[in-house]
């Protein structure tokens, strides 16, 4: 089964997303800030990342970073979130390097086909 | 011509108008009338304790008796008759002499306009950088999207659950569903609204509209790379830089085609002065393109981690040359680490800005003192490295340099430029100048504004006037 991390710091939405995506046959795991995603990454590597840019802790932007220059996690598909929807972070993301951009609010149905999209192994 | 106020003539016509004797005002002043009559009628100097004493006998603030008042007022009326929107009036400086001298309250009244004119602008933009940059806006926005994100996926489940809730009740989960796709859409709309917001700006110098033609472009002109692809440079000559040379070669090859296009079409360039602003500035990037074409220079900056001294010395060009086409490097698909550049004189006026998206270059006036920029001119000729953040966040690594220019002449005083490369920090360790630094977004960090006006550090030593909206 695909495992789906998912890295946003309101539980509301980590809620509604985690019901959406199990239901379509996802495993969810969740991290809460920038420190918990980036311990996850490191001792259980996900399938796909879902990232928010805007986190406690260690921002969105630095944990895509650790992801896109690890010799490991590279390969790791990313879909960034954002609430500010700014073409600039826009850009800095895709200077770093992402798969997938998606700016709140989102319909679940979107969130949906993308993870299906990119999850594919 | 400068009219030297009198004044003798001043103080007689003062002394009159008080109804005060020579012999009694001589007295007071103590000296002899007779000396007094001299002062009059201007066959005697005054200054120092005496003209103290006679301006405080008369009632008169001494720069009204000296002229130090009517001087400032020319001054004042010579920067109003240079302002970009004025410029096509030519006014001159004889009349504003003559309005000075003969009709010096009107004057003053122009000058009172102008000063207010120019903080109503400032005004403004304070304003609108503050739509952009307020982290309190910005932390708004963020959680009205949230809330909405929430109530929008929690809806989208609850309508989907179908049979699940009472028929009576069904009605209201696709009403919370509308209804939160709705505030979702008026969410979007306002973060777009404040990320695009700009005020009217008025009309701007040619130097203004240049820098505005050139960031509209990304800086960065496909065409004009071509170009330079055909154009070939001669080897060194003694006695001319590469870049005199590669400028002779640009011109011997006469790229009408492409410059000229380039210019005319813009609807950014209003004047005259402007297209021939423009033109310069491409021709500039056009040399430097050929002195240091674009594939070879991209693959060197990134194999020296843009190292500014050594690819000056691989392709033969100045710090401030590399520092130029390092901006430049933003063909799609085959960018450089995306760099801002300014350039300050010694007095800190800001003679060249490429901004970057995320960081903003004050456009008037000085941008926050704690900037390297400025630190670098403290130390001529070393390299100043800053892990700058900004009051939203955002965190840059500034690397700043003063170099020398060539001066006049002697006695001629030294002549600096401090120019500065900025890139995002989370790039900063593509380049050589982040390392040894702690780019972590923990770690710490400079506490840099925009500049004064707008930023909203109210405890910062370094700040130079209140902000213009409180904070």
């Amino acid at each position: 089964m695909t495992r789906v991390l998912i890295a946003e710091d309101d539980p509301n939405i980590v809620e509604a997303l985690s019901f959406v995506l199990s239901g379509d046959g996802f495993e969810v795991i969740a991290a809460l800030d920038g420190e918990e995603a980036m311990r996850c990454l490191r001792s259980a590597p996900p399938d796909l990342m879902i990232l928010d840019l805007m986190l406690p802790k260690r921002n969105g932007f630095e944990v895509l970073k650790l992801v896109k220059t690890d010799s490991v996690l590279r390969s790791l598909p990313v879909i960034v979130l954002t609430a500010k929807g700014q073409p600039q972070d826009r850009r800095l993301a895709e200077q770093i390097g992402v798969e997938g951009f998606m700016t709140k609010p989102f319909s679940n149905t979107e969130v949906v086909e993308a993870v299906r999209r990119l999850g594919r192994r | 011509m400068n009219r030297m106020p009198l004044i003798g003539p001043k103080i007689r016509d003062r002394r009159r108008a008080l109804g005060i004797t020579q012999a009694a005002l001589s007295a007071r002043l103590g000296i002899s009338a007779s000396y007094l009559n001299l002062i009059e009628a201007g066959k005697r100097n005054i200054g120092g304790s005496l003209l103290k004493r006679i301006a405080e006998a008369l009632g008169l603030a001494i720069d009204e008796l000296d002229g130090a008042a009517e001087r400032r007022l020319l001054a004042d009326l010579g920067e109003l008759a240079s302002e970009p929107l004025l410029v096509a009036l030519r006014l001159d400086s004889d009349a504003a002499a003559d309005l000075a001298g003969r009709h010096p309250g009107w004057a003053r009244a122009l000058v009172a306009l102008h000063r207010a004119w120019l903080e109503r602008g400032h005004a403004v933009s304070a304003l609108t950088d503050r739509l952009h940059q307020d982290p309190f806006l910005a932390d708004t926005v963020h959680d009205l999207l949230t809330r909405a994100t929430a109530i929008r996926s929690s809806a989208e489940i609850l309508e989907s659950a179908g049979g699940v809730v009472p028929d009576p009740h069904r009605r209201f989960v696709s009403i919370v569903g509308s209804e939160s796709r709705r505030l979702a859409d008026v969410a979007q709309a306002l973060a777009g609204f404040f990320a695009s917001a700009r005020a009217g700006t008025r009309p701007g110098s040619p130097a203004d509209e240049v820098e505005d033609f050139l960031f509209d472009r990304g800086n960065h002109f496909p065409a004009l790379e071509q170009a330079a692809e055909a154009i070939r440079v001669e080897p060194p000559r003694p006695g001319a830089s590469r870049l005199e040379q590669a400028r002779r070669a640009v011109e011997a090859a006469l790229p009408e085609g492409p410059l000229a296009q380039q210019v005319q079409a813009s609807p950014l360039l209003t004047s005259d002065a402007a297209r021939r602003r423009a033109r310069r500035a491409l021709e500039s990037y056009l040399a430097a393109a050929v002195l240091m074409p674009y594939e070879p220079f991209l693959a060197a900056a990134r194999r020296l981690r843009y190292d500014v001294d050594t690819l000056g010395r691989q392709f033969e060009a100045s710090v401030e040359q590399v520092c130029h086409r390092l901006v430049t490097l933003r063909r799609p698909g085959a960018e450089g680490v995306a760099f801002g550049l300014m350039r300050v004189d010694g007095a800190g006026f800001t003679s060249k800005r490429f901004p970057l998206p995320r960081l903003p270059l004050p456009r008037h006036g000085g941008a926050c003192p704690l900037w390297a920029v400025y630190q670098a001119l403290q130390s001529p000729g070393t390299i100043v490295r800053q892990l700058a953040e900004f009051p939203d966040g955002a965190r840059f690594l500034f690397v700043a340099r003063a170099l020398d220019k060539r001066a006049a002449a002697f006695p001629m005083p030294r002549r600096l430029v401090s120019v500065m490369l900025a890139c995002d920090a989370l790039l900063a360790d593509q380049t050589v100048y982040g390392d040894g630094l702690d780019l972590a977004s923990t770690a710490p960090a400079a506490p840099v504004g925009a500049n004064c006006r707008v930023c909203v550090r109210a405890d910062c030593a370094y700040r130079q006037e209140d902000a213009v909206i409180g904070s």
